[in-house]
């Protein structure tokens, strides 16, 4: 149970405490309603390429993390298709230099040329590190824009093209700043050590005086109805095939979402999910496999993927995929294997509550979606799922027309 | 109020404090059951720690195969029945195979804990190793370790350590044909021989019932009596071949993997060298993190890093670069660890890493999770709170000169390893 207090600064910061005093430590984290989704398709990139000159420095205290460290406070961040999201974990004593540094790069950063010209590299190694230099490493850029044609989740968090961050402008970045951060773009959230009233004095002095800002409007296109399944087949040089598969879902809000995770759950969690019993265990056709939601706030993925044995063709794969999944969508599932993915939830949220800096994200995500008291709900929410609810779900997603596959093939010249 | 008037707000020095003692039931068989309670939520973290990690194998993979079919079908259950009834239960649970050590983690929900300290005992003690499943999981990690051979990151450190190491369990490369050479004869008798009460201990943190101490201690503490293995006395020993370039084509990036043996945590020196790395490249704030990264953004990240091992130790500086700027990368970290032969750590700079280090010192120890990994990185090594109280006062007191000194006995450039894959 994560019991908390929620308030709003007259310039709309909304601000969410909750006490836990098992540890002697504080979580802050301040999440800013923007995302990849808010990019212009000219300039994808430029969301996560602000979070790394969120670092670089303010016109007041031109290092942010020599202050955090001088705390003994530690931080990070990640941009998602959503959200950008901050956050600190610090000794309770000196929490008030985090409000500090927060409050103080919400003012305003240093727009220095020098520093976007240094996170243009560090970002596009980033890229080639994470994407371009691992064996399938692009699947997933690949599939976004298969599934999508409107919406900018077909882009990447990361970028569609490294040519976007390096053609970014300090200009460009200086009216992403002030469109999107913003108190009243923001959620802040403060746990562990320390009193709901200590944060609201600290909030109310140090964010009192950031003043609020005309923001971009949000109008994003809306994805058609995909009507017919999409393949795209590439050749990579890999040990062996894979194959990438997605199906649009309902937004994060809707009160498919939790069936849906526990679908998924069903599919794959553990090594007593259904992929993995029939199609590596049984049938042996994948060294590893699992299925997943994107969980984006508009609709977004329901994404299965799984690496191949060799020798076998990522179409039959395929094939035994929709098998298994028919058999979600025209049979009953055993009520002890939908009690079973019910008991890991709990789990993983009961788990989940043990740490400042997930309940603090938390708080701000839930804050986000409108209803923070829901972040205590969801076991309940999740328990609601019954045999019925898995089929018809099941059904209304796993279309085959609403499918888009990737055929990732091996090119077999690195093989043993 | 006027922003400008306002100053960064005073800080105050972290500290770890007190540091939560284990308590210790050593049952009659000798198995120690070490216990932290910890955590608001009613989870409970259960480890099975076995001397039983490489440092044991004749034949490499033995150690880390047989430690991941033991949940691949026991004396009285399938490997599905097995699964099934942990993923009911809403375990979450890891098989690992260290250098040193192997085990079994499980984390659970407290109501759950009859069914699941039982079915441990099972899994534990009486696996079957059943021919079906190990053909299956040897082509599984067949595939993986195809996939990682793709992995310029992977060349890389694989040859690091077989460099350092030599043909010691530490230092072993995985080859394909030692896939096809694993027996389930093989893993019987590593089983037999390192899966024992006289090789084991028991580490729970978190929310705990007397009950449950109970079940523990009537689960194994009528195990008999068993042999203590040997100690392993074989050392590590280095190859002389220090600069090795693997080359990968297509590669994008290239994998740059510097260091050498070092002390262990036993050593009186160890505190001393940890910070010395943190400074290097041990923190967000680093040289090498603020060079390499945030000066000439040559690489995404770059971390340096001391480890501990039961037989000896090792310092790692690694990255990932932009292949154009690999020999560079190379250049600068040399550089950086002659400035700091050389030159005082500034006073700031100093104050940065102690108050960081200090904070960290903190978090490890900040609930059962960071207990547990705690308790384990000392217990490991025959050392107790005690290190972490000596390790606490040198970062308090540590001085200049001293860090000087450490980095000439330490960082000896002629003794580095320098690997590149890319």
């Amino acid at each position: 149970m994560i019991e908390f207090t929620k308030f709003r600064l007259d310039n709309g910061l909304r601000v969410l405490v909750h006490e836990d005093r098992s540890t002697p430590l504080v979580a802050m984290n301040i999440l800013y309603d923007v995302g990849s989704r808010d990019e212009d398709p000219q300039s994808t990139g430029l969301a996560h390429l602000f979070e790394h000159l969120m670092f670089s420095g303010t016109p007041r205290i031109p290092e942010y993390d020599k202050h955090l460290e001088l705390a003994g406070g530690e931080n990070n961040a990640f941009t998602n298709s959503d959200i950008t999201n901050y956050y600190i974990s610090i000794p309770a004593q000196n929490i008030e230099t985090g409000f500090w540094l927060e409050s103080d790069r919400m003012q305003s950063i240093d727009f220095s040329e020098r520093n976007l010209e240094v996170q243009k590299k560090v970002v596009t190694e980033e890229y080639n590190q994470r994407y371009l230099n691992q064996p399938y490493g692009d699947a997933m850029l690949l599939l976004r824009p298969l599934a999508y044609t409107m919406h900018p989740y077909k882009w990447p968090v990361i970028g569609s093209d490294i040519a976007h961050i390096e053609k970014t402008t300090i200009n460009e970045i200086k009216r992403f700043f002030f469109s999107h951060y913003a108190p009243n773009n923001a959620i802040l959230s403060v746990t562990g050590n320390i009193s709901t009233d200590k944060v609201f004095k600290l909030a109310e002095k140090w964010f009192g005086s950031v003043k609020k800002r005309q923001l971009k409007q949000r109008d994003l296109p809306v994805e058609p109805l995909q009507i017919h399944k999409r393949i795209l087949q590439v050749e990579r040089e890999v040990p062996s095939s894979a194959i990438y598969m997605a199906w649009h879902m309902c937004r994060r809000n809707d009160p498919d979402f939790m069936t849906l995770d526990l679908i998924t759950d069903l599919l794959s969690e553990g090594e007593s999910g259904r992929l993995y019993t029939k199609l590596i265990k049984k049938e042996k056709l994948f060294s590893e496999i699992s299925a997943y939601l994107t969980s984006d706030i508009d609709p977004g993925l329901i994404i299965l993927h799984g690496k191949l044995m060799n020798g076998i063709a990522p179409e039959h794969a395929g094939e035994r995929i929709n098998e298994v999944i028919n058999e979600l969508t025209n049979k009953y599932a055993p009520a002890s294997e939908i009690e079973k993915v019910k008991n890991k939830f709990e789990a993983s949220a009961a788990i989940g509550n043990l740490n400042i800096l997930n309940k603090a994200f938390n708080l701000a995500y839930f804050e986000l979606l409108g209803n923070p008291g829901l972040v205590n709900k969801q076991v309940e929410l999740y328990r609601k799922t019954n045999r019925d609810s898995v089929i018809e779900i099941s059904q209304k997603y796993f279309r085959e027309s609403n499918c888009s596959t990737i055929y990732y093939k091996s090119s077999g010249r690195n093989r043993q | 109020m006027n922003r400008k008037d306002l100053k960064g707000p005073v800080i105050k020095q972290a500290s770890p404090g007190i540091i939560p003692e284990a308590r210790c039931i050593k049952l009659k068989n000798n198995i120690p059951i070490f216990i932290i309670e910890a955590g608001s939520e009613k989870v409970i973290r259960l480890e099975f720690i076995f001397d039983a990690g490489h440092l044991r194998e004749d034949k490499p993979l033995v150690a880390s195969v047989t430690n991941l079919m033991l949940t691949e079908g026991s004396a009285y259950h399938s490997s599905s029945f097995i699964n099934k009834t942990l993923d009911w239960h809403g375990a979450f649970y890891n098989q690992y195979t260290e250098r040193d050590r192997a085990g079994f983690t499980i984390c659970f929900l407290e109501r759950h804990f009859e069914k699941l300290v039982k079915l441990s005992r099972e899994i534990l003690l009486n696996p079957a190793f059943p021919e079906k499943e190990l053909s299956i999981l040897l082509k599984k990690r067949y595939q993986h370790f195809l996939i990682n051979r793709e992995k310029v990151q992977n060349l890389a450190l694989e040859k690091f350590f077989n460099s350092i190491f030599g043909n010691h369990p530490y230092g072993i490369m995985i080859r394909p044909e030692d896939f096809r050479n694993i027996k389930t004869d093989d893993l019987k008798d590593f089983h037999s021989k390192y899966y024992v009460p006289c090789n084991m201990a028991i580490l729970v943190t978190g929310s705990i019932p007397e009950a449950m101490i109970d079940l523990l201690e009537s689960s194994f503490g009528d195990l008999p009596v068993s042999v203590v293995p040997q100690k392993i006395n074989k050392s590590p020993r280095s190859r002389s071949r220090k600069y090795i370039s693997i080359v990968k084509k297509n590669a994008i990036q290239a994998a740059v993997v510097i260091g050498s043996p070092t002390i262990n945590k036993c050593h009186a020196d160890y505190p001393g060298l940890k910070i010395l790395n943190a400074i290097l490249g041990g923190y967000f704030g680093s040289r090498l993190m603020k060079n390499i990264r945030e000066e000439k953004g040559y690489t995404y990240g770059i971390t340096s890093s001391v480890t501990s091992l039961k037989m000896s130790g090792y310092k790692i500086i690694s990255a990932e670069v932009n292949k154009k700027y690999a020999q560079a990368t190379i250049d600068e970290i040399f550089k950086e660890i002659r400035t700091l032969q050389k030159k005082p750590v500034g006073k700031e700079e100093l104050k940065i890493v102690k108050n960081y280090m200090l904070g960290e010192m903190v978090r490890m120890f900040d609930g059962m999770f960071a207990l547990a990994y705690s308790f384990r990185s000392v217990w490991d090594f025959d050392l107790d709170n005690s290190y972490f109280y000596r390790f606490t006062e040198k970062i308090k007191s540590i001085k200049a000169e001293e860090i000087i000194s450490l980095a000439d006995t330490y960082y000896n450039i002629d003794d580095l390893y320098v690997i590149t894959a890319g």
